[in-house]
Parts: structure tokens; C-alpha cells; sequence
């Protein structure tokens, strides 16, 4: 068989004609979806980028270069500086919220049986429901006057709450909903971590004593660590990104206060859609941005020094050697 | 080599039979018209017209959207620039302003225009605050005129003979009218003011009580076309006061309980500010509520706000000599009368005869209503209104939550003059502002 040279170095391998043919035709075959990719994800990017440095009105995003100046607003801008201490007090209560009640779960229904395949499908559910519907029907949970929620808290005797309506409540409220949306999806990722974990370490554990805390925390948790990065860098990013809800269930005469949920998605589509300020809703999508990619990072450098030191700590036992 | 030949002849054979399918649609010698419209009332209206124009334009046919009314004005906002809005909207103007201010709505043919400025068709005012440099953009179609309505059988349980006069006889009357439970928590709203929720809505329904009072929200500059906050004074201050005892201290409104029309229906609302669509819809809803409607109460001065409602032809119609015949067939005398008595929503031409249809349902009677120095006020046709109504509907509901507010005239008197300033603000930013 015709061999065709593709090495540049001594120690690539030479690729067979049928290999190359099949390389060509899966390059050629992607292409359109990365072109598309391209196009409709990473192009926007850089354009947000540069509208962020240009002052815009509705029919011009580009009608003149500002430089910083749409960024230096921001941080005079009242409206922005609420949105983002709003949304970082969603994004830690909801992560905080929905990783540990998902490692609660996927820990009492990580053992095989016909009931634990149920109860994964019942909290999954939420998961897969839009959230559109959802925040409707929370909404109508949330009613003060008919809402079921104060219904059942009416049997203990606690007297009707405006869940939406006040301001100390509407956070908690859109929290309480968006935990309940998102613990499912956490649980089945961790569920897969708990389920991957050989037997044989955990029995081993017992053997020599260990509780099923000692088992918990020693040995499930410390071999979840990647999942839970993933998890924690996925719900992060998912609570600064929060808009549905928040936008539904301010709709309407009963609608939570505005400002009270207001949130940095929620603050860009009104500057970019409502009063075409499209160069500044652009600076507050690259400050988003910023802020995720820094939390992102900081989640993975946390969590790289946390196994540098448990292999250090292990090298000094001699339990690598 | 012949299955590639075959691959090449079926794929030309596809785009073929493609070009011939489009081909086919376009000589076929139908049209389509495509409505959008943010009052899903009015769904019945634009069918029951697109039925009547069939009639004599069988080759037309109709694809009729209605969405609520914030969801409309978003979808407005991403198709519009992207020119793949409908062919009509039906839109105010202080919606639609923007669009017509960055070129993106085209003008009127000559005949739409004459017909529009016709002696006695409209009102002045109809015409005044729907003009951009000069220019009508789109056909008054309906407007949204507020009055006050009231449950006559609460009224009269609670001896009261007649609709209040006066701002301060309405508190009054509210207080009378409000019921609470053994607990003391409000069950029926004295008048059900509009005190939360998301976009313009809450300081639009403020200003029914701030003008009488003698505010406004913007008021012009001494060079034309700028302006300047028109509420940081007494009747803003008042105003909001209105509104925080009403809450907060007499309580005959609360954030816990319905508000709005859907309030008034279920018989826990004694009063409320709304627009004539409330007859059709209560028509529907509640048809045994026994209530009228009034005019809105004076105070240091008397007015309603009128807010035009336009159908304008995008730049996006296909057939626009089509789109334009067919908003003129929708103003014609008979369907401007159908959708008064079947919707309940008022129509823009003043030169329609409504009497027979007041005649059979009188609380459209407060709404034609026409007295002298009852003036009438409506949004100002620049593009930055819907950001300041906006921005001052996100701080009145912040006040209208806030207790402290109750006897704090300098809380108060900040709440209006922070509020002012971001007004102020923002129409510098547009350099529209003057004092």
C-alpha cells in the first residue's frame, strides 16, 4: 500500500492513505459546524468586545470610539452595582444551595434499586422542564393570596407571606425556585462520581474501621473532587448567567420589585434591548465575563492546590512510594 | 464516477424543485399579510377584520400574532432593526418612537396621509403626540383613554351615592370601602392602585394621580424640544405621599392582595384607574359585576391620559400598498365601531358615530366623555420616555414598599428628587435636557 509522509519529526508516525482519506473527510465534515460555531458564538464575542469600547444608538453600534468610558459609568451606574451584588447573592446561595442538597441525594440514592431509578426521574424532572413554564407555575406557588405555598404554611399557622413581593422575600423566593431547577442535574453528575467509585476502597475502609462519615468524607468526597469542580464551575457560571426566571417573575402587576431581583442579565438586556445602549450593555457583558473567568479560575487553582498538598501530605506519609 | 454523477443530478434536481416550489407560491397569485399586536384582546378584532376583508380580497390571507404587551415591544426590539418584524404593528407611539427616530419605519403614502390629516378625523391631540418632524407615521387606530371604575353595589353598601369628585374625596372613599379579616389584613382594596411589577406600567398609573395634582412627568424646556423633570415639586411629593399612606397608613391598599382588573373582577377591588378594554374583558369574565365608570377625580387640576395606539407598515411588508389598504379598511367606520362594542377598546377617529353602542353598555359613556377643562395628557413622543418611565417606575416601586415613608416629608421630598435627577439624567444623555 502508497504510504504518505505527514512527519515533520522523527518520532510522528506516517499515516496510511485510507487513514489520511478518513482524517480529510472528517476535518471537511466538521467544518460547517465550527464555521457555524464560529460564527454564531465566537464572532459575537469579539464584536461585544468592541462594542464595549464604542458610545451606540439603535440603528449604529459602532457611532463613536468612547474607549473606557462606557465601563467607567458602570461603576457610577447605581442600577449596575445593585444588579451585581444581586446576582453574586444568587450565585453563592444557589451553588452553596444545589451542590450540597445534590450530594445529599446522589449519597441516599447512589445504592442500585428499583426506588432510587424513580426518585433519580422525579428530581430530574425540573431539569428538563423549560424554565419558562416554571417560573409561571412558581409563580402561582408564590401567590400571597392563593398560592400554595402560603396555603401549607397556613397549617402551622404562619400567617400569608408576599413572597414576590417584597423585597427581602423575592430573592430568597427566586433562590428557593432556581435550587429546586437545578439539583437535579448536579445529583445525576454526581451520582455517575458515587457510582464510579470502586467498592473496593470503600470496603477496604470499613475493614479498618472507618464509619460511614469517616467513609463519606475520607474517601467518596476527596475522589469527587473533580466532579465537584465541574459542578461548582457549572453552577457558577449558570447563577451569573440567571435571566428567565428573574424576568418572569417581575412580569405583571404582581411581579416581584424589579430592583429587589435585579440581576446583571437582566440589567444588559434592558440597556441593549429596551434602551439600545448597546455599547454600555456591552461593558457590563465583558465585566460579566471577567467575573466568571476569574471565579472559573480561581475554582480550578483552589482545587489543583488542594491535591498538590494532599499529594505532598501523601509523599511525606510515604504513601506514594 | 456514476454514483457521483447521480449525487450531482439529485442535488440539482433538489434546488430545482425548490426554486420551482417558491416560484409556484409567489405566482400562485396569494398574499400574506402578517399582523403583530401587544393586546391579546384584540386577537377577535384583527380576525373578524381579516374575515370582512376576504370578502372582497379573496387572494389575501392573514397571520395574526398577539403577544402581552412587554413581550411585544421586546420582539419589536429584536426585529425590528433586523427587518424581520410583520407587515402591520399595532403600536404606541412612545413604543415605537425610537424606531421611527433611527429611520426604521418608513413614512405614510400620500393617500394614508390626507386621509389621516382629513378636517375632523382625528383629534389635535391624536395628531400632535403621533408627529416626528412633521410626519404622521402610522394610522391612529385606538387609544387607551383611562377612567375610573367602581363596584356601584360596594358603593352602595357602603352609602356612598356616587363616584368621588375629588383625589382627596377617592382616599376618603377608599378608606370606607376597604374590608379587612379578623386579623385586620386587608381582603378589599378601598382602590386598587397599581404599586408593583416590572416596566413603565407603575409610573404611567402614578401620573393619573400626579396630574391632577398638578405634576407631570417631563415638562418642556425653554428651548424647544429639550425638557426637564416635571414632578420634583409639591404635587410629585404629594403624589408619591398619596400613595405610601394609602399603603402604609390608612392600608386600604397592600402588596398581598390582587390588584388590577383581575382585582375589580373577583370583587376585591372597590376602584381602580384602567382603560376601556376592562368592559370587554369584564363583559367576558364577570358579566354579573354590577359597576360603572367615572371621570378621573380632580384635584389642583383635571385630566386623563390618552395613549394613541398606531398601526404602522414596516419596512418589512412585502406588499406595502397592501399592508396600508388594509390598516385603512381596519379604520373604517364599521370596524372601528365592531371593535369599540365586541373589545372594548376606544376608537382613535373622532368622527365615528359610537352613540348606539354607548347607548346599550353607558360605562364607555366616561370615556367619550369630552367636558370642559378636563384636559387630556399622554406620552411625549421622544425616543428616551419608555427609559425615564421606566427608571422611575424601578424607584416608585421601591417607595411604595417603604414604611418609613409614612409622615416623612423629607424622605419623601428625596425619594422625588433622586428619581428626579436620574430623569434629568438621562435626558442629558440624549441632550434633550433644559430647564
Amino acid at each position: 500500500m502508497k504510504r504518505i509522509s505527514t512527519e515533520s519529526s522523527p518520532g510522528r508516525k506516517k499515516l496510511s492513505e485510507t487513514e489520511f482519506k478518513k482524517r480529510v473527510f472528517a476535518y471537511t465534515a466538521i467544518l460547517p459546524v465550527i464555521l457555524i460555531f464560529g460564527f454564531v458564538r465566537i464572532v459575537p464575542i469579539f464584536q461585544n468586545f468592541l462594542y464595549s469600547f464604542f458610545q451606540s444608538t439603535i440603528g449604529n453600534p459602532l457611532q463613536q470610539f468612547i474607549g473606557f468610558t462606557n465601563f467607567k459609568d458602570l461603576f457610577a451606574d447605581d442600577l449596575f452595582v445593585l444588579s451585581l451584588r444581586n446576582t453574586t447573592y444568587f450565585a453563592v446561595f444557589v451553588t452553596l444551595f444545589s451542590v450540597a442538597f445534590a450530594v445529599l441525594l446522589a449519597a441516599l440514592l447512589s445504592t442500585r434499586s428499583k426506588a432510587s431509578a424513580l426518585y433519580e426521574t422525579i428530581y430530574f424532572l425540573p431539569v428538563i422542564t423549560p424554565m419558562v413554564p416554571v417560573a409561571v407555575v412558581w409563580k402561582w406557588i408564590y401567590d400571597p393570596t392563593y398560592g400554595l405555598l402560603n396555603y401549607v404554611l397556613s397549617w402551622v399557622g404562619i400567617e400569608p407571606i408576599g413572597w414576590l413581593v417584597f423585597p427581602n422575600t423575592a430573592m430568597v423566593a427566586i433562590i428557593i425556585m432556581s435550587v429546586w431547577k437545578i439539583v437535579g442535574y448536579n445529583m445525576i453528575i454526581f451520582l455517575v462520581g458515587m457510582r464510579d467509585i470502586p467498592e473496593s476502597y470503600i470496603e477496604a475502609a470499613r475493614i479498618d474501621g472507618a464509619s460511614t462519615m469517616q467513609v463519606f468524607w475520607r474517601i467518596i468526597m476527596p475522589l469527587l473532587r473533580p466532579i465537584m469542580l465541574f459542578v461548582l464551575v457549572i453552577s457558577t457560571i449558570n447563577s451569573y448567567n440567571v435571566f428567565t426566571q428573574v424576568f418572569i417573575m417581575t412580569s405583571g402587576p404582581q411581579g416581584a420589585p424589579g430592583n429587589a431581583v435585579r440581576t446583571i442579565v437582566f440589567d444588559i438586556y434592558e440597556n441593549a434591548f429596551r434602551y439600545f445602549r448597546t455599547g454600555y450593555a456591552a461593558a457590563e457583558a465583558v465585566v460579566l465575563f471577567l467575573i466568571i473567568l476569574a471565579l472559573t479560575l480561581l475554582q480550578f487553582g483552589i482545587s489543583g492546590n488542594k491535591e498538590r498538598r494532599d499529594k505532598r501530605r501523601l509523599l511525606r506519609k510515604g504513601g506514594l512510594v | 464516477m456514476a454514483r457521483k454523477l447521480c449525487l450531482v443530478m439529485f442535488a440539482l434536481l433538489l434546488v430545482a424543485s425548490m426554486a420551482f416550489a417558491g416560484g409556484a407560491a409567489e405566482t400562485g397569485g396569494k398574499e400574506t399579510l402578517s399582523i403583530w399586536c401587544g393586546y391579546p384582546e384584540m386577537e377577535a378584532f384583527y380576525k373578524y377584520a381579516a374575515a370582512e376583508y376576504q370578502k372582497t380580497h379573496p387572494n389575501v390571507e392573514f397571520n395574526i400574532v398577539t403577544h402581552p404587551l412587554r413581550e411585544f415591544e421586546q420582539k419589536l426590539s429584536a426585529t425590528i432593526p433586523s427587518n424581520t418584524v410583520a407587515d402591520i404593528i399595532d403600536v404606541s407611539v412612545y413604543a415605537n418612537q425610537k424606531f421611527i427616530e433611527a429611520g426604521f419605519m418608513p413614512k405614510m403614502p400620500a393617500n394614508v396621509d390626507q386621509f389621516v390629516k382629513a378636517p375632523g378625523r382625528y383629534s389635535d391631540f391624536a395628531l400632535k403626540n403621533n408627529m416626528y418632524k412633521g410626519d404622521v407615521y402610522g394610522v391612529p387606530f385606538f387609544q387607551g383613554r383611562t377612567s375610573l371604575f367602581y363596584n356601584t353595589e360596594m358603593f352602595a353598601e357602603a352609602g356612598l351615592s356616587g363616584p368621588p369628585k375629588t383625589m382627596s374625596e377617592m382616599y376618603e372613599y377608599a378608606k370606607k370601602l376597604a374590608k379587612y379579616d379578623a386579623a385586620g389584613n386587608l381582603t378589599r382594596a378601598g382602590h386598587s392602585l397599581r404599586i408593583s411589577g416590572q416596566g413603565s406600567g407603575v409610573a404611567e398609573k402614578w401620573w393619573f394621580v400626579l396630574y391632577p395634582m398638578g405634576g407631570t412627568i417631563i415638562s418642556e424646556g425653554k428651548t424647544p424640544g429639550t425638557y426637564h423633570a416635571g414632578y420634583n415639586n409639591d404635587a410629585g411629593r404629594n403624589a408619591l405621599k398619596f400613595y405610601v399612606d394609602a399603603v402604609h397608613k390608612d392600608n386600604w391598599d397592600d402588596h398581598k392582595i390582587k390588584h388590577d382588573a383581575e382585582a375589580f373582577q373577583l370583587g376585591q377591588a372597590a376602584m381602580f384607574f384602567r382603560e376601556s378594554w376592562v368592559i370587554g374583558d369584564t363583559a367576558a369574565k364577570a358579566p354579573n359585576l354590577k359597576y360603572d365608570t367615572a371621570l378621573v377625580p380632580s384635584d389642583a387640576r383635571w385630566g386623563r391620559i390618552t395613549n394613541i395606539q398606531n398601526l404602522y407598515v414596516t419596512k418589512a411588508a412585502k406588499n406595502p400598498d397592501l399592508a396600508w389598504d388594509f390598516v385603512l379598511f381596519m379604520v373604517n367606520d364599521a370596524n372601528q365601531q365592531w371593535m369599540l362594542d365586541n373589545v372594548g377598546w376606544l376608537p382613535a377617529r373622532a368622527d365615528v358615530k359610537l352613540d348606539e353602542i354607548i347607548a346599550r353598555k353607558p360605562q364607555f359613556k366616561a370615556f367619550i366623555a369630552s367636558e370642559p377643562g378636563y384636559e387630556e395628557f399622554g406620552y411625549i413622543p421622544i425616543g428616551p420616555f419608555d427609559e425615564l418611565m421606566t427608571r422611575l417606575a424601578e424607584r416608585l416601586v421601591t417607595a411604595f414598599l417603604d414604611s418609613s415613608l409614612v409622615d416623612n416629608p423629607a424622605g419623601i421630598a428625596k425619594v422625588i428628587s433622586d428619581a428626579a435627577a436620574e430623569t434629568n439624567q438621562i435626558l442629558q444623555r440624549y441632550n434633550m435636557f433644559g430647564e
